[in-house]
């Protein structure tokens, strides 16, 4: 029966992603309901298994249970199979002839050299979709630049458009953002991939630039430029028209509510919000270009009423009157916010040897779709058997034969026992 | 490798949603940015605008700052390739003609506040009625659900509620909001997404469905693993700045800002690449020394980075593979040899707003080309569509006219 939620159920997805970027994109595929196996190699893992060693390791086998490996891999399957050798290829041949799409995010030249070319790719499977994902593309001089979310960031332009105005410095964002947005985009990119297969019986070969998907998020300053040839200021968190629009300092140490007006309207509902004080009336904050051109010390009174509040109560009078509002959320508050509480955003994720904890579900709610996670993070060559003899007719002895000659594995070589990582808390 | 391997040739096939038809009944970026991707794959989206116009038609930037309604480029960018017809849902001919229009759709976007559509009979229900494998999404701030689900919102509040902000920013001042509007491109970018797998659930099984999907979920989600480091550990992230660590951050330059994104495996590269031998000292000898000693090495990449250029730092990037950037402008990246190379750019000669570079596709395939054209005017296609589509007489178009329907 088709479940609305998991449209993508039926398409087998050979995952050759690390990190973040193409995990992400992968992960979106395996929550639409495709069979994601990440395939890794028993030489070289998905790095993000140990970039971060628990502060208190959790379990013995530390590289199955860290939060960033489940925050991408939830509902795969995972596959050990080392790429580098012949009887690996092999079998990752014999594995394609029953995949839909190959998905990697490895640096520009990783693919050829391990013989992995769009041509062997077709031979294995002739309507193959494969998906590239290097942060500047395949082609031109730049293709052999490298670079993770914070330079991808960089160099689409992003990074410029971000700062406080006061100081001439752009500023990255607090995550990698060029990731996940090259991550969507890419799981996107599959989707059409399977639609156009659908139409036309072919297969085909995506280029994406992670670069270059950050830079469509931008638009307007692309227009900016051919109408003006003008440059982005930096806006802080002011706006060229609204005011008040501003993060405003609450009761607390670190605390901030975001508040926007953008009408008269929403006016009168932050003056009732705030209690109607008389400064609410002046004749200088009486429209919007005035109240702009007086937004310094408009900014200032606002502060001051939300200054010895906590934000959850600022919050509460401004939502009551319904004006644009938020207090700027943490993580540990995000995790137990009501609204989000209230949609089931996050959701119970289990593993045996952690126990229980939340991680976000549903990018996009399907209705009549049950819960997202069906499955954490799997353990590292969880699915060998499963895949290898269930799905290529393996046998026991030729299984063992691949694990003796180190081409598949349960355990990452060379990884310290958890008794000897060093416990810090940092995140790199 | 040799670059045919990749078979980056750019075919004139069509594109996967040719002949597909969408209805846009969304406003503003995030619903336009997902519709003009489809438009640019080959859909036919038909953009139902209110009489007034999308009203980021009245938002900058302008050829000299002149505001007018046809060269906002914002507007022409989020919606090239589409054809507008004005209607007023507030009226039942404008009603009745979406309801026709919505017979002939396979996919409709909408942005409208939780419940707009359904209390004038054009929910999902109504609408698949007449094609059960419709797919519709629902792009709002907070979703169709919740205790927020009709709070107004903006890209500041969206920035705040998605956790996005509290890690933004320097450490010592107020949490920071990226340019742009990035709580709704992204949204849109998920909407693209989710459209396209829906869709081809529907093709595959012949059902649709119907996607609520929550600008600040989508953007919550890629709150990296900050808030599972939460939940899992109980432990709190603060905002950085320009920092995660000295081989992590936006350093001064010569010509401007350059970055560092290095992790451990990219330590020996990035020792070679820079060459200064106290790289080589214990204390930066692993992962746990470089954090106790991250100030002492920090102090040596600030000396280091500021006589660097883009352009050098580009060139020791990729000979030593090390991830160096520099903060790119889009006067940089208009100019950009790798990005003209690669067709990224759609460049045009716009009727009325002049000559235009942009951003005009996401990825290159060799099984399709991106449309790179035009957005319609306001009311474009009134005659075209309510007319020629859809039979009705243009003495009906003039009454319609007259009764702020169309």
């Amino acid at each position: 029966m088709f479940d609305p939620g998991r449209p993508l159920t039926g398409v087998r997805v050979a995952d050759l992603t690390m990190i973040w970027a193409g995990p992400y994109a992968a992960k979106i595929l395996a929550d639409q309901g495709a069979e994601v196996i990440k395939i890794e190699s028993p030489r070289a893992w998905d790095n993000i298994r140990t970039l971060i060693p628990p502060p208190v390791a959790l379990g013995e086998h530390w590289w199955n249970t860290n939060f960033y490996l489940h925050e991408y891999s939830r509902n795969k399957k995972s596959l050990t199979l080392d790429l580098g050798t012949e009887r690996g290829k092999h079998v990752f041949g014999q594995l394609l002839a029953h995949c839909d799409v190959v998905i990697e995010n490895y640096r520009t030249d990783v693919m050829d050299n391990l013989g992995l070319t769009y041509e062997w790719l077709r031979e294995q499977k002739e309507d193959i979709i494969v998906v590239g994902m290097a942060g500047f593309g395949k082609t031109g001089p730049e293709k052999d630049a490298v670079g993770y979310g914070p330079i991808i960031e960089m160099m689409s332009g992003m990074t410029s458009t971000t700062g406080y105005g006061d100081d001439d410095v752009p500023y990255k964002s607090g995550i990698s953002y060029g990731d996940p947005i090259a991550g969507i985009c890419a799981a996107a990119a599959v989707a059409t991939a399977l639609i156009q297969r659908k139409r036309t019986g072919n297969g085909q070969y995506i280029d994406l630039a992670q670069r270059e998907v950050m830079s469509t998020l931008l638009g307007e300053f692309y227009m900016d430029w051919s109408m003006n040839q003008r440059l982005p200021e930096h806006m802080g968190t002011g706006h060229d028209w609204m005011s008040p629009h501003n993060v405003y300092r609450c009761a607390g140490d670190d605390e901030w509510i975001a508040i926007c007006v953008r009408t008269d309207t929403e006016w009168e509902a932050l003056n009732r919000a705030m209690g109607s004080p008389e400064w609410g009336k002046r004749p200088e904050f009486s429209d919007q270009i005035l109240r702009w051109e007086h937004r310094a010390e408009l900014d200032e009174l606002v502060g001051a009423w939300t200054s010895t509040i906590a934000k959850t109560d600022v919050f509460a009078a401004l939502h009551a009157e319904r004006v644009p509002s938020s207090p700027v959320w943490n993580m540990l508050e995000m995790i137990r916010e009501t609204h989000l509480k209230a949609r089931g955003f996050y959701e119970p994720l289990r593993h045996p040897e952690v126990g229980i904890w939340s991680v976000h579900g549903w990018l996009w709610r399907t209705d009549g779709a049950g819960p997202c996670i069906l499955a954490p993070a799997p353990d590292f060559g969880q699915h060998n058997a499963e895949l290898l003899g269930g799905l290529l007719g393996m046998s026991d002895d030729e299984q063992a034969a691949l694990e003796a000659a180190g081409i598949i594995a349960t355990r990452p070589e060379g990884v310290p026992p958890a008794s000897e990582m060093p416990l810090t808390p940092s995140m790199l | 490798m040799s670059e045919h391997t990749s078979g980056n040739q750019v075919s004139d096939a069509a594109g996967p949603f040719e002949g597909v038809r969408v209805l846009e009944l969304a406003e503003g970026i995030a619903g336009p940015f997902a519709g003009r991707w489809l438009a640019a794959l080959g859909a036919d989206v038909v953009k139902v605008e209110r009489t007034t116009g999308d009203p980021s038609r009245a938002f900058g930037p302008w050829p000299d700052d002149l505001p007018d309604d046809e060269t906002s480029g914002l507007f022409l960018y989020l919606n090239g390739d589409k054809r507008s017809v004005t209607l007023n849902l507030e009226t039942s001919d404008g009603r009745e003609i979406l309801r026709e229009l919505a017979e002939s759709a396979e996919i409709v976007i909408e942005s409208f506040e939780p419940g707009y559509l359904s209390e004038r009979g054009l929910g999902y229900e109504e609408l698949s009625k007449a094609r059960s494998a419709l797919v519709m999404i629902s792009i709002t701030p907070f979703g169709q659900t919740g205790p927020n689900a009709n709070l107004p919102a903006t890209e500041l509040t969206l920035y705040a509620a998605s956790g996005q902000m509290w890690l933004t920013g320097h450490p010592a001042r107020s949490p920071l909001k990226n340019g742009g509007s990035q709580p709704s491109y992204q949204a849109g970018l998920n909407a693209f997404a989710a459209i396209s797998a829906a869709y081809y659930g529907a093709l595959m099984h012949e059902q649709g469905s119907y996607i609520d999907l929550s600008m600040q979920e989508t953007y919550a989600a890629m709150a990296e693993a900050f808030h599972n480091r939460a939940s899992q550990l109980g432990i709190e992230t603060q905002r950085g700045g320009n920092f995660l660590n000295a081989l992590w951050g936006i350093y001064e330059i010569s010509d401007g800002f350059g970055g560092i994104c290095a992790l451990p495996r990219n330590y020996p590269g990035f020792a070679t690449a820079v060459g200064l031998p106290e790289l080589q000292d214990e204390r930066f000898s692993d992962p746990g020394n470089r954090l106790i000693n991250n100030d002492e090495l920090m102090a040596i990449m600030y000396g280091w980075f500021v006589g660097q250029t883009r352009q050098g730092l580009m060139e020791l990037g990729i000979e030593h593979r090390v991830p160096f950037g520099y903060v790119a402008s889009f006067e940089d990246l208009v100019d950009s040899e790798q990005l003209k190379g690669r067709t990224f750019f759609a460049e045009r000669d716009d009727a009325r707003a002049g000559r235009l570079t942009y951003p005009g596709r996401l990825w290159l395939s060799n099984e399709h080309d991106w449309n790179m054209g035009a957005a319609p005017t306001l009311g474009e296609h009134n005659m075209e569509i309510i007319h020629g589509e859809l039979g009705y007489e243009r003495e009906d178009l003039v009454r319609l006219r007259e009764l702020d329907a169309i």
